[in-house]
């Protein structure tokens, strides 16, 4: 400091400027060892500011805002984000989060309060006997009557769980308070048989009945709940009757005091429950079977008070601690794996957290980030199998312990099991979450926050199959003739556990290898009024099946081999039953094998295998027959299948082709044959120059195309006819005698192209045809449509001159639609295809989700079908999940998540194919992209093959368009909300694809209905148009190259967009649907030069756009296309007037679209009444 | 007879009995400044042009009034319109087609007596005698579209191909010649090509780019970074400040974020 004292002497006006910067440059180095007393600077540079006059502060101020001497506090968190976080950004994140979730004041003043009013209340209850209590007693059980009388509670209540740790969290707000039972009202035996959950459940019901006539009380909701799904645990549920009561509920746990048994009568291997109870017999030689999960449930309730102590010495006054568990709770309830009896609950999160903290993992002054992420970790590698303790004095070994439970983690006490009810399953797939996001924490190049703490994704969109069993009296069967009994004793009778094992057990032992997890999806159970009795429940399964893609569409199980291993052959013989065959194998062995199906079936039939050895399973072993379940796999596949009503007995070709197929079967015909068209052009000996690449760019070459595509293609009267165009580009070899005008640049190309159909021609007796968009060439039943790319035609293109006669390349719209077409997209549909190789249900996805968009009247030049390809490859490729899915389904529900729930404002993109955008470049787009939202369309798709491009290729502004996109998100809301509700209710069937894939035709104001006989059908299957009955199929093809409704669209929307929105179905749709714009852009305005577009004079010097005039536009530009012109109310009117509705085709074939329709209508009616609210209420008037 | 601001107002028949129609706002074209395409006193300008009217048949149409010179459209009224409207359209194989809008244009008569004839005119009828439409459209226009435009014959394209390659290579052999004569031009100046003895560098971006990235890099590895300790310290100061403004950056996309509500996280 001195040194530049001395040169402030000298110097002072040049050392001022310098002062600055020493101070900031003292303390940055201070920053590098971390430990330095940088206050004293600032103190310092005061003295120096005030001893320079007002003028050349002024000069410096600038200088000043900017380079304040850091404090200790800044750089040390300066230095925390980066150590710990990879940028402000997460940290600011979190910081927002936990802002928000934060219990507002009311509500922890409120719950003080309402904890005084109640402890007051229960004190003065008065001792009484049983016939006192009016209300129903919310436990479903066979009652021996016993003696039991009404004690005032000794204790004072106490909020437990979160409400005692301070991690509440809402919306709704739960707040657990336990109540103990006072120790004289037990017996010495009442440990036995039940009696305890018995004499809780009375206890519960008198203190509500009780508590119910006290005036503090009076008003409130009064309900009895089940906590977590467990019927021998039932919790009265209290909703204030004031204001805050739509935000908070409190619970009422009765629980007693630890030393009314002994604890080690609660031993996993003890019994508790004698056979007796459930009048069964047992042999007295024997030993009684173990019931390891009722004793910890009795368990769960004496050891409360010594756990609860434990998780307040942890967490009370600890912010850090309680933010963190915060933290985990979100992440955990995001993923919905802390639902029901056998969920994976918070306070087992929050006794890890205290375990950790004994382990001396986690610090008293880590961080709520650190806490979270060292439990992630933890969690990640854990192995609870093998069991931990939070016990410092384990009374009994942990590994014999270990062995009554899946998973084991016991208590303080050391007598309890925490995770007692928890399956092997959920906890497995809870490890794979945890490692998940630690794994998305250490990835710089993701904005890991939303994936973590704001996406929703419900178990179900997790799981690839599902398997429902609802029907009582299947469950009934099951219960009685397969469940051991001590698995019975061991549940206490409670239907969900013993179905859930008894099922797990058999389908693991089916499925093997083919499953990666086998979970169940349970719902949590909802209250009753105290005065009804207590539902049972839990007499229905539902399981979630994630399978492995590597082995579960295998078609072969095979068994041990027959002379090896006898024993195991015949036990494989004898789970298999009748389906398991002896069988000879190309490497000699002879072993026992199941078949399912063989190597050559379509790949939608494959993904049903699992489906197949399920409901064999149920039906050999438990005698459930298949319509007695539900099992939901690959129902919506039917929607890229081919249409029934095509016939392909009638098509001409050497393939082989079953009626029976679909888009994604077919498309490798089409791809050989477009293997075998490059490698004849390959040899194509007398060109001038060599073609070096060959890429397809039509979707069918990366399996999106869900039209299935026939080879049908044909020469009628020296035309190509062709349903389907396929495009490929060629390249050749360089060469520099290309000319540098683009006249001549194309005209050559096109010269090229003549001379390769030639050679095609002569060499290999193709037809071909040299067309505007390059050469139409037929082979096998496909048509072919070859493109030259040449690098200097992009040159050429962007090619500009400045003013000062430099030539710039600057990109322009018909030069990026180039590149983009010509380098771009070969290399995206390359990566789509590794893609799909990769993950088989990829092109099946995009598939459903073409035609689930389609079906919405969406079409190429609403939102781009790219656009689509683009987003479902984002959900295969960014490791949202564990495990991607195998089920194309599940891939669709997950798409309509993506649809639903995406932020599309704030929200980019990006398809990083080979991880070739490096950290720099994803920080630097994503900074460009907040900074500069407006200039980047309003869905903004990047991959890696268009950096420079980054975000403005694949959409635009107006594809989709603002309007458009919060269309898709409420469509898609209003879809993902019929699948979850069919999945999650016991009673419904999964959705029909009629309900998903019809729009409904409301909130149109015109219909155009165009002439079947002109517009061929889809070969997709077809569920109907919103508008009109089935018409008589027409499979005729078009000639090759020209969709005439896309052009016709195109064209009126070029003119027409101004004043109406147009729809059709680009799958088959015979419909133009119009929505005029609002009645705004159609009222009278000023004789303008500029705006006159479409307007006729009208009254006071005015101008105005008339409809009508527009209407006549329509027709003309449809001359000859258009049947006619009308409304959607007509349309409807006359179809409910005609019983028959007009038909616009000569009456053959009529009986048979006829039943479809019905059903049709039928299947129709739940979703369009929901729908028309929806329509009517925001989307169709936005879309104008 | 309507008129408006100076504006004459005809309906715009399709057919006979037509009922809607388009109203087409006719006047003589007159500006200061006159293209030579569209001279004063024989164009009529008309307005309000709908999307689907052909070249042809306002010529043939306003055959009635006097010959016609040509017929050009652009978008809206205005210097460059009429060259941005038909941009493109000359380079062979390129598939631009003008675009489908509302438009206006410009009939060019091959005299002026035919403009007053013109504004008299009580409508535009696009019908011949027997009420045919003059204007193909519907399905009879895509027919004839893919039969002439998108089908190409091969002879015949050949043969066009070859025509344009040779015109083409005469151009590129007179410029040729006319850089490598480097004789000065009446106003002294000399053409300096890419080839021959005196041949400068391309006058490419990319070409002045590299040749100016260069002389920056050579500046810069005769500049010493962090010899003087004045610069090591404003490095550092520098790096302070940069964290800074980072940390102020993502404040501020937070705040953004926050205002669109994407904290909650149910």
């Amino acid at each position: 400091m001195g040194r530049i004292k001395e040169k402030e002497s000298k110097a002072p006006s040049l050392s001022e400027s310098h002062t600055d910067y020493e101070y900031a440059a003292t303390a940055a180095t201070s920053s590098d060892d971390g430990f330095d007393e940088p206050n004293r600077v600032p103190v310092h540079k005061r003295k120096v500011q005030l001893t320079n006059g007002e003028a050349k502060k002024k000069k410096f101020k600038h200088a000043d805002s900017n380079v304040k001497p850091p404090t200790l506090e800044e750089i040390k968190e300066i230095r925390d984000t980066r150590n710990l976080f990879h940028s402000n950004l997460f940290k600011l994140q979190v910081k927002e989060m936990l802002e928000e979730i934060q219990l507002k004041p009311k509500y922890s003043n409120y719950i003080e309060t309402w904890i005084e009013t109640f402890t007051i209340t229960v004190q003065e209850l008065k001792d009484g006997l049983l016939d006192t209590c009016e209300l129903e007693v919310p436990l479903h059980l066979h009652k021996k009557s016993f003696n039991f009388q009404f004690l005032t509670p000794t204790s004072e209540p106490k909020l437990i769980g979160a409400a005692a740790t301070g991690t509440l969290l809402g919306p709704k707000i739960v707040v657990d308070v336990a109540l103990e039972m006072p120790a004289a009202c037990f017996q010495h035996d009442d440990y036995r048989n039940l009696i305890y959950d018995q004499k809780r459940a009375l206890y519960l019901a008198t203190v509500a009945s009780k508590i119910k006539q006290s005036p503090a009380f009076k008003a409130d909701q009064f309900a009895y709940n089940y906590h977590a799904n467990n019927p021998l645990k039932p919790v009265l549920e209290l909703t204030p009757a004031s204001k805050l009561g739509k935000y908070l509920l409190l619970r009422v746990y009765i629980t007693a005091q630890s030393e009314i048994f002994k604890l080690s009568r609660f031993l996993p291997w003890t019994n508790n429950i004698r056979p007796s109870v459930f009048g069964d017999k047992w042999n007295e030689a024997e030993t009684l079977p173990a019931t390891q999960h009722y004793n910890a449930n009795v368990l769960f309730d004496l050891t409360l008070a010594e756990n609860q102590k434990l998780l307040l010495s942890t967490f009370t006054g600890r912010r850090n601690f309680q933010e963190g568990l915060l933290l985990l709770k979100v992440w955990l309830r995001q993923r919905q794996l802390d639902v029901g009896f056998s969920g994976f609950s918070a306070h087992i999160l929050a006794a890890y957290i205290a375990y950790l903290k004994q382990q001396r993992l986690l610090h008293q002054s880590s961080s709520s980030y650190q806490i979270a992420r060292t439990v992630w970790n933890q969690l990640a590698n854990s192995d609870w199998t093998q069991g931990i303790t939070l016990s410092q004095h384990q009374p009994h070994q942990l590994i014999t312990l270990a062995g009554y439970y899946d998973v084991c983690f016991m208590d303080v006490t050391g007598y309890y099991n925490l995770c007692a009810n928890l399956p092997l399953a959920v906890y497995k797939a809870v490890c794979a979450e945890a490692k998940l996001a630690v794994e998305l924490l250490n990835d710089v190049k993701v904005n890991s926050f939303s994936h973590i703490f704001m996406q929703t994704s419900p178990l179900y969109t997790r799981m690839d199959n599902i398997l429902k069993i609802t029907n009582p009296a299947s469950v009934d069967q099951l219960l009685q003739l397969h469940v051991q009994p001590h698995v019975k004793y061991d549940y206490a009778n409670y239907a969900h556990p013993q179905l859930l094992k008894l099922l797990t057990d058999l389908l693991q032992k089916g499925l093997g290898q083919r499953v990666h997890a086998i979970l169940p999806l349970e719902v949590p159970c909802s209250p009753w009024t105290v005065d009804t009795k207590a539902p049972v429940i839990g007499r229905s399964l539902t399981l979630g099946l994630i399978l492995d893609p590597e082995h579960a569409h295998e078609v072969l199980d095979k068994g041990p081999a027959t002379n090896e291993d006898a024993n195991g052959a015949a036990e494989f013989r004898k789970f298999w039953g009748n389906k398991s065959n002896l069988r000879r194998f190309q490497d000699g062995s002879i072993t026992e094998a199941v078949v399912w199906a063989t190597a050559t079936d379509a790949p939608s039939q494959k993904r049903l295998i699992v489906r197949q050895i399920v409901l064999y399973l149920l039906e050999h072993q438990l005698q459930l027959e298949p319509s007695e379940v539900q099992y939901i796999a690959g129902n919506l596949d039917v929607v890229y299948s081919l249409t029934p009503s095509f016939k392909v007995a009638k098509l001409q070709t050497k393939l082989k082709i079953q009626q029976e197929t679909d888009a994604e079967a077919l498309t490798p015909n089409v791809i050989h044959c477009y293997d075998a068209l490059a490698r004849q052009l390959h040899s194509l000996g007398d060109l001038p120059l060599d073609i070096v690449s060959i890429s397809g760019i039509s979707p069918v070459f990366r399996y999106c195309e869900p039209q299935p595509l026939l080879p049908q293609a044909r020469l009628v009267s020296d035309r190509i006819h062709a349903g389907q165009v396929l495009r490929v580009i060629i390249q050749l070899g360089p060469s520099g005698k290309w000319p540098s005008d683009l006249g001549a640049l194309r005209s050559l190309k096109t010269a090229f192209l003549i001379q390769i159909g030639q050679q095609l021609k002569e060499q290999h007796h193709l037809h071909w045809h040299l067309c505007k968009d390059g050469l139409l060439v037929l082979k096998q039943g496909y048509c072919f449509l070859l493109e030259l790319a040449h690098s200097k035609e992009l040159a050429l293109l962007k090619q500009q001159q400045t003013e000062r006669g430099v030539t710039t390349y600057v990109d322009n719209p018909a030069s990026r639609e180039l590149e983009r077409r010509h380098y771009i997209l070969p290399r995206v549909s390359g990566a789509l295809h590794a893609l799909h190789q990769m993950h088989g249900a990829f092109g099946p996805t995009v598939l459903i989700a073409k035609r689930w968009l389609a079906a919405q009247l969406l079409d190429d030049g609403l939102w781009p079908s790219i656009a689509t390809e683009l987003l479902v490859a984002h959900l295969f490729q960014q490791r949202q999940t564990p495990h991607t899915t195998v089920s194309p389904q599940t891939g669709f529900i997950r798409f309509l998540q993506l649809l639903a729930h995406s932020d599309w404002s704030g929200e980019l993109f990006l398809l990083n194919f080979n991880n070739s955008w490096t950290e720099q470049q994803i920080t630097d787009l994503e900074h460009s992209y907040r900074s500069e939202r407006d200039s980047y369309p309003s869905l903004c798709l990047a991959t890696a093959y268009d950096q420079q491009h980054a975000g403005r290729l694949w959409t635009s502004n107006n594809s989709p368009s603002k309007p458009v996109l919060g269309r898709v998100t409420l469509l898609a809301r209003h879809a993902l909300q019929l699948i979850e509700s069919s999945l999650l209710s016991p009673k419904l069937a999964f959705v029909r694809p009629a309900q998903l894939f019809m729009a409904s035709g409301d909130g149109y104001d015109l219909v155009i209905q165009l002439k079947p006989d002109l517009l061929s059908n889809t070969l997709c299957y077809d569920l109907g148009s919103p508008f009109l009955p089935f018409s008589q199929r027409n499979f005729r093809l078009p000639l090759a190259g020209c969709d005439q409704l896309a052009k016709v669209v195109q064209q009126l929307r070029d003119a027409y967009s101004e004043y109406a929105a147009f729809f059709y179905n680009p799958h088959g749709g015979k419909e133009l649907a119009i929505v005029w714009r609002p009645a705004s852009e159609f009222a009278p305005k000023p004789f303008k030069v500029n705006e006159l577009q479409a307007c006729t004079p009208c009254v006071g010097g005015k101008v105005q756009v008339d409809r009508d005039t527009l209407v006549e536009d329509f027709k003309l530009l449809l001359k000859d296309f258009y049947l006619r012109v009308c409304t959607p109310q007509e349309l409807k009117r006359e179809q409910r007037e005609h019983n028959k509705p007009k038909r616009y085709f000569n009456g053959q074939g009529e009986s048979e679209p006829d039943k479809p329709q019905k059903k049709k209508k039928k299947a129709s009616t739940i979703p369009t009444n929901a729908k028309k609210r929806l329509m009517k209420s925001k989307s169709m008037n936005a879309l104008c | 007879m309507t008129e408006i601001e100076g504006y004459r107002v005809v309906p715009l028949r399709m057919s006979p009995d037509a009922k809607h129609c388009h109203s087409v706002y006719m006047r003589e074209h007159f500006i200061r400044l006159m293209d030579p395409n569209k001279p004063k006193g024989r164009t009529l300008f008309l307005l309000n042009v709908p999307p689907y009217i052909t070249e042809e048949s306002l010529q043939t149409f306003f055959k009635r009034v006097g010959n016609v010179e040509s017929v050009l459209f652009a978008e809206k009224p205005g210097r460059d319109e009429t060259a941005k409207w038909y941009e493109g359209t000359d380079v062979p194989f390129s598939n631009v087609q003008t675009p489908f809008k509302f438009k206006v244009a410009y009939v060019v008569f091959q005299k002026s007596i035919s403009i007053g004839r013109a504004l008299a005119l009580e409508s535009l009828d696009l019908y011949n005698s027997s009420g045919e439409c003059l204007i193909k459209t519907g399905m009879e226009l895509w027919h004839d579209d893919y039969e002439n435009n998108y089908i190409l014959d091969v002879e015949k394209t050949q043969k066009e191909i070859n025509d344009y390659m040779a015109a083409y290579d005469k151009r590129e052999r007179a410029a040729l010649a006319a850089a490598k004569t480097s004789e000065a031009d009446p106003d002294g100046w000399v053409t300096v090509g890419k080839d021959g003895r005196n041949a400068g560098f391309e006058q490419k971006e990319s070409v002045i780019g590299r040749i100016e990235s260069k002389l920056e890099k050579d500046k810069k590895t005769k500049e010493l970074k962090n010899f003087y300790t004045f610069q090591i310290r404003e490095s550092k100061m520098q790096n302070i400040v940069e964290l800074r403004q980072k940390y102020e950056e993502d404040k501020q996309k937070i705040e953004l974020l926050k205002k669109s509500r994407r904290f909650r996280p149910f």
